[in-house]
């Protein structure tokens, strides 16, 4: 077995069996999130529970009696009729028997609705502390919904009454269909649904990123860091082991644990917002259906650019390592120094590059870490030049990198800068 | 051929002078003692010949390599053991054997033979199964001296190489060192600040004071040339009347 290999396994023994780093970095994100996921599940559940309106009557005429029919026919609607006086004793009546709803029908709504008049009903939804209002919400909508329907009907009824023609087409004159060109095809969805879909994917990545890159650095800062704090460090660097096969073998044993822990954060994560997203009700549209497929040859761009950035951003967090006294500066000093190369590519999540100042689009390709968010979009849309300028462009800066903080290793600066650091303060 | 040259080694930290230009010569198989009070610099040269630190002047050679430009073939030769070092605390005792036998075995040593003499030299026999985490300051020391040693380095820089130990693996230790180097001729570099201990196991020793070596030889050469009965009054009798001098331990 090689140097590199031997240091690598050691790397990942000495990492995996840290209980409480493999608790905090693997198990939590594990559990604690589908944990929340399933806690808001419930709540939507509770909310999507029956409607129970309590009806109270006040029309002598037909069409009360037609809204009333309408809303029994819907579904997830229970209706009671009450014979109340006064809109205080309905309420009294609704508390009493849990109901969430009362629905008062005002008492001249038919004769309204006869003489081309607006006719009232008025919705009141009764909020308990517990439900947040959330059932209220649903139960409000899914009554509306039932008010549009009879609105709809009654509004062609009344035009075929009165005017020849197609009452649709009287009440909607203008009909628009929306279509959408992407890759120069065009794709019979409205542009607004597919920028839905592509904001979902461009603020997922950004995040995705974010996290990866913040795990990996800490990882290695931490594991150079633990080095110092455990006094190992010394005796490791006067091996019969080259300084680069050094820092490489940590950054290949942290990586793998950080990959793992970032891998475990976002499965975590993603069953935390997918229990959120299938509440809410998904598109049905895939950017499959949109033709946004990665080709292999984007693929593999985009494996190798994510593969640069992560480089780029252990041999940096080892660099900053060199300052850190213990594991907790280790921290603060990678966070110092990473977050500000990793907040701006946030921008990236609302806007296009190309249409930012020039100033903030240079700074934004001078960052590494914007060029996997832009890679994952160029992917798709097969801009294959703009991915081969981000390899070269990360493939220099993260060697350019790696040579440094090797060059560090082989300098006394490890042992020494934290003495330097100090005196600064 | 010399196993250790050191010539003029200057080594400054910012404005403090820790080394003002010693020069010492350690002979193959023997077992050279730095000694002196904290501070006196013996740490600061033990580094340098690890090739931890950079000499600010001067020249350090280990079997003709510069320990500057020649840093790599140095650590092939050498096993250091920090004053104040530790293990890495979730392997077991004897995975952090067996993983620097490995690194060692490549420079044509049986990785086999390493880790038995390791084991042995431990001497934690069944505790060895047990992660570092567990052990106690005595038994981390045992482990980390019997690492450098297994390894059977041409040159073994040692500092203070019995910290931490009482008294019975003190002595054992001692006598371990004495044998390396008589059978299996294996240069020792030692530094203490226990001068009766460097006198017990040494066959020539440096003193060391405020950067500057103040007198070498055999421990016997120094004890006749002040009339001392000891390492320490011989000690005394250089610095002391010129000097304070710091705390001994």
């Amino acid at each position: 077995m090689s140097d590199f290999w031997i240091i690598v396994k050691k790397e990942l023994k000495d990492l995996l069996r840290d209980k409480g780093l493999i608790f905090g970095i693997i198990v939590v994100p594990l559990l604690i999130y589908p944990a929340l996921g399933q806690m808001m599940q419930i709540g939507f559940q509770q909310a999507q529970e029956e409607t129970k309106i309590v009806l109270v009557n006040f029309d002598e005429g037909d069409y009360g009696s037609l809204l009333i029919k309408t809303l029994e026919a819907a579904p997830n609607v229970t209706v009671t009729t009450i014979e109340a006086l006064n809109l205080d004793e309905a309420l009294k009546k609704a508390q009493e028997e849990d109901y969430n709803m009362i629905v008062v029908i005002s008492k001249d709504f038919s004769k309204a609705i006869e003489s081309n008049q607006k006719a009232q009903v008025e919705i009141y939804g009764i909020v308990k502390g517990i439900s947040g209002g959330m059932r209220e919400s649903v139960s409000e909508g899914r009554v509306n919904a039932v008010l549009t329907v009879i609105n709809d009907y009654l509004a062609k009824l009344k035009i075929q009454q009165s005017i020849e023609g197609n009452p649709d087409a009287i009440l909607r004159p203008i009909d628009a269909k929306s279509y959408t060109v992407i890759k120069g095809r065009i794709v019979p969805v409205p542009p607004s649904l597919v920028a839905n879909i592509i904001t979902s994917q461009s603020i997922s990545m950004p995040l995705v990123i974010f996290v990866m890159i913040i795990i990996v650095a800490q990882m290695s800062a931490g594991s150079m860091a633990m080095e110092k704090e455990n006094k190992t460090l010394e005796t490791l660097l006067t091996l019969p082991v080259k300084r680069i096969t050094i820092v490489a073998g940590k950054m290949i044993g942290t990586a793998t644990i950080g990959i793992i822990a970032a891998v475990a954060y976002m499965i975590g994560m993603r069953n935390y917002l997918g229990s959120m997203m299938s509440s809410s009700g998904e598109i049905g549209i895939s950017l499959e259906d949109l033709g946004l497929i990665a080709t292999p040859q984007g693929a593999i761009l985009f494996v190798i650019i994510m593969f640069l950035a992560i480089t780029f951003a252990l041999s940096f967090a080892m660099l900053l390592a060199v300052f850190a006294e213990d594991t907790k500066s280790a921290n603060t000093i990678v966070s110092a120094g990473i977050m500000p190369m990793v907040f701006p590519t946030f921008i990236l999540m609302f806007a296009d590059i190309e249409t930012l100042p020039l100033a903030i689009k240079y700074i934004l390709l001078a960052l590494p870490f914007s060029h996997p968010i832009l890679a994952s979009r160029a992917m798709l849309m097969g801009q294959y030049s703009s991915m081969y300028v981000s390899v070269l462009y990360l493939g220099i800066l993260s060697t350019v990198t790696l040579l440094i903080t090797a060059r560090f290793f082989t300098t006394e600066k490890l042992l020494t800068a934290k003495l330097r650091f100090r005196r600064k303060r | 051929m010399s196993a250790v040259k050191v010539e003029a080694l200057e080594k400054d930290y910012g404005k403090v002078k820790a080394l003002k230009g010693i020069s010492f010569e350690i002979k193959e198989g023997e077992i050279f003692g730095l000694i002196g009070p904290n501070g006196a610099g013996k740490s600061t040269t033990l580094k340098i010949l690890a090739t931890l630190l950079t000499p600010t002047g001067g020249r350090a050679e280990v079997f003709g390599h510069d320990v500057v430009k020649d840093g790599d073939e140095v650590r092939k030769l050498i096993s250091y053991l920090p004053e104040e070092a530790g293990a890495y605390k979730n392997l077991k005792g004897i995975e952090y054997l067996q993983f620097m036998a490995k690194l060692y075995a490549k420079t044509g040593k049986s990785y086999e033979g390493m880790l038995e003499v390791g084991v042995k030299l431990s001497g934690l026999e069944s505790r060895l199964n047990d992660k570092v985490s567990t052990y106690s300051k005595g038994m981390t020391r045992k482990l980390l001296l019997a690492r450098a040693l297994m390894v059977e380095p041409k040159l073994a820089i040692l500092d203070e190489p019995a910290s931490g130990l009482d008294i019975i693996n003190a002595y054992s230790i001692r006598q371990t060192i004495k044998q390396f180097a008589k059978e299996k001729g294996i240069t020792f570099l030692v530094s203490s600040h226990n001068m009766l201990e460097v006198e017990f196991l040494c066959d020539r020793v440096a003193l060391i004071n405020e950067g500057v070596i103040v007198e070498t030889g055999t421990p016997k050469e120094l004890k006749e040339k002040y009339e001392a009965e000891n390492l320490e009054e011989v000690f005394m009798s250089i610095v002391g009347g010129q000097q304070k001098v710091g705390v001994f331990g």
